[in-house]
């Protein structure tokens, strides 16, 4: 008795194992090309990493689930780079953990979305999109305006992604609470260290109107301000000519 | 009583693991850094607090009759049920909100946890987790021990592995509220809810074998094959797509271990086998035990049955590059994903072929049977969508369906018109046979069921395929100056009417699976097989009213 | 490094085609193989059968 069991069980988890191993064969051979993939990737030697203040924001994107309506992945077809710019490139979604590429379009792509408009625009919009655009059907985000930031956990959040391979510097890891509040606070003596972290062209400046704190606003729309300008690569793709060039 | 069928261990060993469970809420209400961390904690605790009083309030009953190995075990079953009804009710309720939302965004509380963006993954979550979830782990658990002719080895690990898994979802599906997301689709619960799946579902899988390896039948069954696979393969894809680091471990947040490229491809090497093996496969195991079943005719090709397995089984894992069509991925991944979504049609075929041969010969039963319809409906469902699927996947096609509502419209093809009604099909079928009852309680209502739900999804799904079509022409139409002829908020204006044409079909949908929901209650309710009942009759207290477990 | 990624590109490309035909033959044998007729046949009636309680 025992032993027919004992024989009808290792059929049993044989079969569970071809099952895996037909199964596994398939994603293993489409995904492991991609991970040896980074030498064939464009380079982009000029793109910089996301501020502490821009990585609360994306986090912000995140949680509001903005992906489930914005897609951040412009395709190589001509209508959508004459409507949102140059088309993505590998390069450029190098150091987001997870990619935001999306699914579907209930509202624009936002790859680009970064100087399109100005920082008013993006409050009264956030603030109620009808207000700006009356027919819209995005969300109001009224709160975020109103809830300060929580920065203090940005060194923890800077330190796992430099773990996983972002090139942040020691020093960026540890001023990052410090940054977030200078980004956002131009006057402040904070402000100067993060230009000389992330460089000039980075924007230091009250993005929400309110002096008075760093709202979880100020972040969002810093985020949404570098979007698509992190690199030029996407501008000086040569490829890029044959679908008619950015407009 | 579910405890008065566990033997005294069981309900001390059950005791010990809940009392591990409420330490692991504490610990996490404790120490958590944050308010979300807490919460989630307190969540646990409060859960395990639950099952601990549970198990005490029986566990002085007399243990169970040493007779009890000669009859199925059949309780989880009917919990499983009964939590996929209540989450049905639950997701679709928020699906037509969203749904709603998008005609009129107003129509929400101004707080954060009722915005679109927050109670769309509600939505997904609780349909195809805590809906199909618990329905596959009830259906699977009762194949497999009518197949195998065994019953399951012990009394608690299935209560382990329902009470854990609705535990996963209720983590989810508060975590979005409260604004805790990893934003994979489908697969956006946190690390620490991520990790306690794996644990249930390793259970799953080894209560799984186990009853294998008592059965007395030597041949598994065919529907075995497609559970096994859905078992096995999701936890594959559970764990790689989920691979994180924490940034801490008394914090929600995580970072994903990949990015960009690697990550978009795995997210849908994930997304799309999620699809192939929790969405399709499993139903698959369902389709081919209770249509047989319920028609009364054994499957039509036996043989036909196991090359569509294995022919799913092997293609599916190529497709998933179809979703990234003319991004930043190789071209040669997306060539490679657009072939085999093309092959997918025949083993997908196969099965949907199968299924309506069968029923051949049976045609009067499905005009008069509305369960038998619903599994009927579903099988001719499973064939368009996956149809469409492989015509999707063609890149010129895809650029212009991409993104669009077209995809939700051919994601709910599969979903109402698939997988809810191979559901419905499997319950209203199961609920007399496991309850004891001659039949539903009101046939009648599984009728009305059935015609609410197929107009449902009708309306659906040509509202949906309307206006990706024209979403995705207006997008790509030029005017005689050669420029875009429509600018985006045209295209969205546009959509206006679509938009509340689906949020009717879904409201159909919705009241067709709450009067499903009373029907199965009702038909719970009824004395042990005594008669007809044909008229709502109150219960007499005289009456002994049978509860699940009893 | 190129090199590799390369390789690993052939590998999937032509193995995954070899892996296919190979595979489909072994489940066309299996399933038409004369001997598991009667098995098949069986399994597919075996489930219409009474149910009511395990088998001792
Ligand atoms: C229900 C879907 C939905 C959600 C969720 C959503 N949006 Fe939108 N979004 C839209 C629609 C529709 C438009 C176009 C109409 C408009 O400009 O308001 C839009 C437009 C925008 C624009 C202007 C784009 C342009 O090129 O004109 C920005 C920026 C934007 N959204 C940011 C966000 C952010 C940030 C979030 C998350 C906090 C978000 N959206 C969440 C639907 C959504
Ligand atoms: C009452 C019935 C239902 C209604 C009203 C409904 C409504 C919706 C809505 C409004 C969306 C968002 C679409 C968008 O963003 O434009 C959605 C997405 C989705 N629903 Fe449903 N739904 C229903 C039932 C189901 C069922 C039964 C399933 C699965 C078994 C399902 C699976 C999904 C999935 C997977 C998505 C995400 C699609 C994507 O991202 O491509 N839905 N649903």
């Amino acid at each position: 008795m025992f032993n027919i069991h004992y024989r009808l069980e290792r059929y049993s988890i044989r079969f569970a194992i071809g099952v895996l191993i037909v199964a596994s064969i398939g994603g293993f051979v489409e995904i492991a090309p991609l991970f040896t993939i980074d030498e064939t990737v464009e380079s982009a030697p000029d793109m910089r990493v996301y501020t502490p203040l821009e990585l609360a924001g994306r986090n912000i994107y995140i949680r509001e689930g903005c992906y489930a309506c914005h897609s951040q992945m412009i395709r190589t077809l001509r209508d959508e780079v004459e409507r949102y710019g140059p088309y993505s490139l590998a390069a450029e979604s190098q150091y987001d953990h997870p990619m935001l590429w999306g699914s579907k379009r209930t509202g624009p792509d936002l790859a680009r979305i970064g100087g399109k408009y100005s920082d008013d625009w993006h409050v009264a919009h956030l603030n109620n999109p009808r207000d700006v655009v009356p027919p819209s059907v995005m969300p109001s985000y009224r709160w975020l305006g109103e809830t300060e930031l929580s920065r203090q956990d940005l060194v923890l959040d800077l330190k796992a992604l430099q773990r996983l391979g972002v090139p942040y510097s020691e020093e960026m890891v540890t001023n990052a609470t410090a940054d977030a509040y200078g980004q956002a606070m131009p006057d402040s003596d904070e402000a100067e260290g993060v230009a000389e972290r992330y460089g000039d062209a980075t924007h230091i400046r009250d993005f929400d109107g309110n002096r008075q704190k760093v709202t979880e606003l100020d972040a969002l729309i810093a985020y949404l301000q570098i979007l698509g300008r992190l690199t030029d690569a996407a501008y000086q793709n040569p490829a890029l000519q044959k679908l008619g060039g950015p407009k | 009583m579910m405890v008065s069928q566990l033997t005294v261990g069981e309900r001390q060993l059950a005791l010990v693991l809940l009392i591990l469970m409420a330490v692991w809420g504490l610990v996490m209400t404790l120490a958590g850094a944050d308010g979300l961390f807490q919460a989630q904690g307190t969540l646990i605790f409060l859960y395990s607090l639950g099952g601990i009083f549970l198990v005490l309030s029986g566990y002085f009953l007399p243990p169970p009759a040493a007779n009890r190995e000669d009859r199925y075990y059949d309780d989880p079953t009917k919990a499983g049920i009964i939590l996929a009804m209540i989450w049905a009710l639950i997701a679709m309720f928020v699906g037509d909100w969203v749904a709603w939302l998008l005609a009129y965004p107003e129509m929400t509380f101004d707080a954060a946890w009722a915005s679109f963006g927050r109670l769309r993954p509600v939505h997904t979550t609780g349909i195809i987790f805590g809906f199909g979830g618990n329905a596959l782990i009830a259906a699977s658990l009762h194949v497999v021990q009518r197949t195998s002719r065994a019953r399951l080895p012990d009394q608690l690990s299935p209560w382990f592995v329902l009470f854990g898994y609705n535990l996963f979802c209720l983590l989810a599906v508060s975590g979005y509220l409260i604004g805790i997301t990893q934003s994979k689709e489908y697969a956006e619960p946190e690390w620490y809810a991520d990790i306690w799946l794996v644990v249930v579902w390793v259970t799953y899988f080894i209560l799984y074998l186990r009853v294998l390896a008592r059965r007395k039948e030597p041949h598994i069954y065919v529907a075995n094959w497609y559970f096994m696979a859905f078992i096995l393969v999701v936890a594959v894809l559970h764990i790689v797509n989920n691979l994180a680091l924490p940034i801490a471990f008394n914090h929600v947040k995580s970072y994903s271990a990949f990015s960009g490229v690697q990550d978009a491809m795995t997210q849908w090497w994930y997304g799309h086998n999620a699809v192939a093996f929790f969405l399709t496969a499993g139903f698959l195991g369902m389709l081919y035990y209770f249509l047989p079943k319920r028609a009364e005719r054994p499957i039509y090709s036996y043989r036909m049955s196991i090359i569509g397995f294995w022919g799913i089984t092997f293609f599916y894992m190529w497709a998933g590059s179809h979703h990234l069509h003319y991004t930043a991925l190789p071209t040669w991944v997306q060539t490679l994903g657009m072939t085999f979504s093309a092959m997918l049609l025949v083993p997908s075929w196969i099965a949907a072929g199968n299924a309506l041969m069968t029923l051949n010969g049976a045609w009067h039963r499905v005009r008069d049977d509305a369960t038998l319809r619903f599994m009927m409906v579903a099988a001719v469902f499973y064939g368009l969508s996956t149809f469409e699927g492989s015509f999707m996947a063609i890149r010129p096609v895809n650029a212009l369906s991409h993104y669009t509502d077209w995809t939700i419209g051919h994601v709910h093809a599969g979903a109402l018109g698939w997988v809810a009604l191979i559901t419905f099909g499997t319950i209203y079928s199961l609920v007399p046979w496991l309850w004891k009852k001659e039949r539903m309680y009101s046939p009648k209502l599984v009728e009305v069921h059935f015609w609410l739900a197929l107009a449902g999804v009708l309306i659906y799904v040509f509202a949906m395929w309307n206006s990706g079509i024209i979403q995705g022409l207006m997008w790509r139409t030029y005017d005689d100056a050669g420029t875009l002829a429509y600018s985006f908020v045209e295209s969205m204006e546009a959509m206006h009417p679509y938009y509340i044409a689906r949020a009717i079909g879904g409201l159909l949908f919705l009241i067709g699976t709450a009067v499903g929901s009373y029907n199965i209650w009702r038909t719970i309710r009824m004395p042990e097989s005594a008669g007809v009942v044909e008229t709502p009759v109150p219960e007499p207290a005289a009456r002994p009213v049978l509860r699940s477990g009893e | 490094m190129t090199i590799e990624h390369e390789i690993l590109v052939i590998a999937a490309k032509s193995y995954g085609l070899f892996y296919l035909i190979g595979l489909s033959v072994i489940v066309l044998a299996y399933t038409f193989w004369p001997s598991n007729k009667k098995p098949f046949e069986r399994a597919a009636k075996s489930i219409m059968e009474d149910e009511d309680r395990p088998w001792q």
